[in-house]
């Protein structure tokens, strides 16, 4: 009867090489229907063709791809074989680079998640020792009479420092898990459990299910009791995590925390709630009653900038996937964190956005799965036989090559160029690093820096270049230099500061030697300064010892800071080589920042206005592209003309003015008394270039055309409707993108 | 620090733009035509016309979809990578997405939802796709050796306990999916929350990819940012064609045809076609009573809720209320007190319409 509740097998469906489906015209007025079903054919065809992929991938045969006299079916299946294998590939990178991130985010939360796990378990003892009920005790249907002190309920506020909830969706799964597996019987519970449509019942409905049995559709706290004392599960206790308080129902909050707390001593609760604004938020969203039978710890997690920074040190500045993006990239991911979305979540996603994009853009992206292997010999053989010879052409056609003036004639260097580019740590990630060690003084963010250390064109590069002095930097580089402004500030920090400054530049640079002979020479006056302080902070010495000191200790200071800062200008003159400058970089480097942010922000409201109002260029129709984009032809779409009219009107539009300047537009008519001359040319040149002949529309056809362009406009949410009280206007709801 | 002015830049023109359209609109008068004083067609020959309306350009259209046939094999890597596709851009865009899964998604099964229409009811897809997906699944498993399951079955289960089962689902073979084409997400009977939150959750299924469609210009305010981030995984894609909107504007009126908002037999015919068949059997009692009592202000509701009742259509005051909800909604249903304040229901149609309609659903 209803044909929307069948699945009904596809109508034969003539769509396949035209656009025209007039067969279908009943699938359009049904809910839904199923075009077409995998058959089991095509599984099997697409199993043998995996198989076969991989078989090749093993043996790859470079031959294979220079036959270009082969016939299409051939080519074709090249083609399969190289989707499957760059499918495959970017699965391999973007696990690499996913893994890499939870991991960092794993490290970063592991502290706080061990505090609360600790906390739990305190807690849990104390109750445990305060006694232990019976199991009729316990299961009996009315709660047990106990002193007020033993209705409080143990709960941890831990405070996500970040507004947004999707970052922090993540890490309360995370905590999940953790406490799970160390044994606590833990439910989530998020605002959309807590919603006053459902009220305290649905929350509760939602507690059994995830601890009793998943089917279980009453809600009856008792349950919960007698299951806590089936199987010795009450040698564990039982944890709730509502991850975003705010957003909840208070009332269906504080009736479960009410509910709760009155079997508090039978079921031990400890509830774990995500805050995101600040540690008194519950005060605003509970009701006294609730409040009053919390007992509340506060944790606080890390901040979204500073787990930003960690997590691009993880992805690009340590060994990961060798997936990099160029600095205008890097500015647009900054900009868009920064300015427009803030989350991590977003930032991830941008970045697995420029990496899809990387592969379906640039052919030899599938050469980084060799970057992505742990031992890096494999590279030379086996990633280079993957060329094939239009591969290969394309690889000398890479701009960073022709510039570089690498030919085909030092093909054989190939190898070499590659390893290079894999050489992990590179120089530059560590002089990044270090520079970023020193700016943690003055609070810089690494994401700021790493910008502006992959700009190949910075200005310190030829600043810092050999033939420049030392003294022109005062009226060099811009004043918004991260760089410029860490070189300054180096001035200001203490002995002490200096001393873990320079442990730690020690520690990043252990694998490279060049720079830590010049981190290891700084040592000697590290010592001199240390012990100028120490016989400054003598107390017993006089006076005027004292102040002589002092003096001593800056002089050795100010020597000390020069020295730090001509070893951070020999960082930055002999290895701050952005991976742009590099030959072969557009193997991993993505650039194409136009792409990434029209995958990324579509715009809805400015470009379908700027489709109505240029539809001549996107059509790209000769009959009304000649003449600019300021006169309305007739021929023109039929919508654009009249969301052009429309411009011209205030907030409201007459229907019967635009109306008439619509039909004007269509049915130029010369017997009128509009100047003559003009609408007669203008219909003369039109009828040069429509093909159709010029005879005026019947005032049906207008009528009728006029109301499907409101229609479309009406779709496309630029206009609405008449209201009752305005029956003849419509009104605009867009103005300007 | 360019994009921060760019964005204050473009901030700046939009409010421009609009508080001098604004004032236009202030202190020139107001243009004082009325609509009456077009010479306006008959109505039936103004639909018979619009619906005969020659596209313009119909080349360069054809030539502007078949330029985006080029970007088929990078839509399905699009999708193989976990993404969903959004398309925008002004025209129509349902031929060109179903002929995209027409060419380019054989190896996958394809479900389209038609968003334009005024009613869909969610759950019915979403058993249709639990029921394609554990097809799948079984045939899968077949091919690879292992003990296929006891069969699922579906029908009673809630949207929550279809949406569990299509999460809990797991294949090794991360391509094994579904793939769910929704033309206009934005569409006026998946505009609400409680839609867009359960589509996201479908979305979110690693077994399902979707491919939707919008045309409203602020229809990226249906999400937050879970949906759009961690749900959704949209790609943005701009596919302007200039299509005509043929199916999409069936149930917008002609705004030159004011006289008849009322609705007709056939959109009447195409919501409740789409509700429970007990809802349907309800809406026949009343209709046959007003077919019956011509002359009486309705049905009263008491005398609705006993006779179906007694047929069995509906348990409780309840659930006819609920029906009751979704036929007030659609505008099928339309409530009034007779003069013993009696609450009476009563289908705003004619007889003749209402007896069309009939046919129509018993069919």
């Amino acid at each position: 009867m209803a044909p929307s509740g069948t699945v009904a097998d596809p109508p034969p469906s003539s769509a396949t090489d035209s656009f025209n489906s007039g067969a279908t015209a009943e699938n359009d007025i049904r809910p839904f229907f199923v075009l077409h079903k995998a058959s089991s054919g095509n599984l099997q065809a697409k199993s043998t063709g995996t198989v076969k992929s991989k078989r090749r991938i093993e043996s790859p045969s470079p031959s294979k791809f220079a036959k270009k006299s082969e016939p299409e079916s051939v080519e074709e299946e090249d083609n399969d074989y190289f989707s499957t294998l760059r499918l495959k590939v970017f699965d391999t990178v973007w696990s690499k680079i996913e893994k890499t991130i939870e991991n960092v985010l794993r490290d970063s939360n592991s502290k706080v998640f061990s505090g609360i796990h600790d906390w739990i378990r305190e807690s849990f003892e104390s109750i445990r020792s305060s006694g232990a009920l019976s199991l009729s005790e316990a299961v009996r249907s009315y709660p047990v009479l106990t002193q007020a002190s033993s209705k409080q309920l143990f709960t941890a506020l831990v405070l996500t420092r970040n507004l947004e909830m999707v970052d922090d969706l993540l890490t309360f799964e995370e905590l999940h898990l953790r406490l799970k597996s160390q044994g606590c019987h833990v439910a989530k519970l998020s605002s959309m459990d807590f919603s006053a449509k459902n009220g305290v019942g649905g929350c509760l409905r939602g507690l059994l299910r995830q601890f009793v049995m998943p089917t279980i559709d009453v809600a009856d706290v008792t349950i919960l009791a007698s299951w806590y004392r089936e199987n010795k599960n009450h040698e564990n206790p039982v944890v709730i995590i509502v991850d975003d308080t705010e957003r909840c129902c208070g009332s269906v909050l504080s009736d479960l925390i009410l509910i709760l707390s009155e079997w508090a001593i039978k079921v031990p609760i400890f509830i774990i709630m995500g805050v995101s604004t600040a540690h008194d938020a519950p005060r605003k969203i509970l009701s006294m009653n609730a409040l009053q039978r919390l007992c509340a710890s506060k944790f606080t997690l890390s901040s979204p900038a500073e787990r930003m920074d960690a997590v691009l040190e993880a992805v690009f500045l340590k060994p990961c996937s060798g997936f990099t993006v160029s600095h205008k990239v890097a500015l647009f991911m900054r900009s868009y964190f920064l300015c427009q979305d803030g989350t991590l979540t977003s930032f991830v996603r941008t970045l697995k956005i420029a990496c899809l994009q990387h592969f379906s853009l640039e052919p030899l992206s599938i050469m980084l799965e060799h970057f992505c292997q742990d031992d890096s010999n494999q590279l030379s053989d086996e990633g280079t036989g993957l060329l094939t010879e239009a591969t290969m052409k394309h690889a000398f056609d890479l701009p960073s090559v022709t510039r570089n003036k690498i030919t085909r004639s030092t093909y054989e260097m190939l190898p070499q160029f590659l390893l290079d580019l894999q050489r992990m740590p590179n120089p530059w990630s560590i002089v990044v690093l270090c520079i970023y060690e020193a700016g943690k003084f003055d609070k810089l963010r690494l994401l700021d820096i790493f910008c502006e250390t992959l700009d190949p064109e910075a200005r310190y590069l030829k600043y810092f270049s050999p033939s420049a002095t030392v003294n022109s930097q005062s009226h060099i580089s811009g004043r918004n230099s991260v760089i410029r402004q860490l070189l300054r500030k180096l001035r200001d920090l203490s002995p002490s500061q200096l001393s873990s400054l320079l442990k730690s530049w020690e520690k990043l640079t252990a694998e490279f030697s060049e720079i830590n002979d010049k981190v290891m020479e700084l040592h000697p006056f590290m010592r001199s300064v240390e012990a100028a302080g120490q016989r400054q902070g003598l107390p017993s010495s006089p006076k005027k010892h004292a102040s002589r000191s002092h003096s001593k200790l800056e002089k050795e200071l100010k020597a000390m800071t020069d020295k730090v800062a001509a070893v951070i200008e020999f960082m930055l003159r002999e290895y701050m080589k952005p991976v742009e400058s590099v030959p072969f970089n557009e193997i991993l480097c993505f650039k194409n920042v136009d792409k990434l942010q029209s995958a990324l922000l579509g715009d809805p409201r400015g470009r379908i206005q700027s489709d109505l109002l240029e539809s001549h260029s996107i059509l790209h129709c000769m009959c009304c592209s000649q003449r600019g984009t300021t006169t309305l032809l007739p021929s023109m779409h039929d919508t654009s003309i009249l969301y052009t009219l429309a411009q011209e009107h205030a907030d409201v539009i007459n229907l019967h003015d635009w109306y008439q300047s619509f039909k004007t537009i269509l049915v130029p008519r010369s017997s009128k008394a509009k100047p003559k001359s003009k609408t007669a040319s203008k219909s003369k040149k039109r009828k040069d270039r429509c093909e159709e002949p010029p005879e005026p529309p019947a005032e049906a056809l207008v009528q009728a055309r006029f109301c499907r362009a409101v229609m479309e406009l009406q779709i496309a949410g630029l206009i609405r409707m008449p209201s009752k009280r305005r029956p003849d206007f419509v009104q605009r709801v867009a103005f300007g993108s | 620090m360019e994009d921060t002015e760019n964005i204050e830049e473009d901030e700046y023109g939009f409010s421009r733009n609009y508080f001098l359209a604004k004032e236009l609109g202030g202190s020139s008068k107001r243009s004082a035509h009325k609509l009456s004083d077009i010479n306006l067609v008959d109505e039936q020959e103004l639909r018979e016309t619009a619906s005969n309306i020659e596209t313009k350009h119909t080349k360069e259209i054809s030539e502007l979809l078949d330029g985006y046939k080029t970007m088929y094999p990078k839509w399905v890597f699009e999708l193989r990578c976990g993404f969903g596709l959004l398309m925008y851009g002004f025209g129509s865009k349902k031929a060109l997405i179903e002929d995209f899964a027409s060419a380019s998604l054989t190896e996958y099964s394809v479900v389209v939802i038609n968003g334009y229409l005024p009613s869909i009811n969610l759950k019915q897809v979403l058993l249709a796709i639990a029921e394609l997906l554990s097809e799948l699944l079984k045939c899968r498993r077949k091919s690879s050796g292992s003990v296929s399951k006891s069969q699922e079955t579906f029908p009673s289960r809630s949207i929550d306990d279809i949406l569990a089962f299509l999460h809990g689902s797991q294949s090794n073979d991360r391509d094994c999916f579904i793939c769910v084409l929704v033309h206009n997400i934005d569409g006026p009977a998946l505009r609400d929350p409680e839609s867009q939150q359960t589509l996201a959750q479908l979305a979110s299924c690693s077994h399902i990819r979707i491919i939707a469609s919008i045309d409203h210009v602020n229809a990226p305010l249906l999400w937050d940012k879970k949906m759009v981030h961690k749900q959704f995984n949209w790609l943005w894609h701009h596919v302007p064609t200039f299509a005509p909107y043929k199916v999409e504007g069936v149930f917008i009126p002609l705004v030159l045809a004011q006289g008849s908002t009322a609705q007709t037999a056939k959109t009447a015919a195409i919501v409740l076609q789409s509700l429970t068949p007990n809802a349907q059997n309800v809406f026949k009692i009343l209709a046959d009573y007003q077919l019956s009592h011509p002359d009486e202000d309705g049905m009263p509701v008491d005398d609705l809720y006993s006779a179906s009742r007694e047929r069995f259509f509906v348990s409780s005051q309840v659930t006819l209320n609920s029906h009751l909800t979704e036929f007030k909604d659609h505008e099928l249903v339309k409530t009034k007190r007779n003069s013993d304040g009696q609450e009476c229901l009563n289908i705003p149609l004619s007889s003749d319409a209402l007896r069309q309609l009939l046919l129509d659903l018993n069919q």
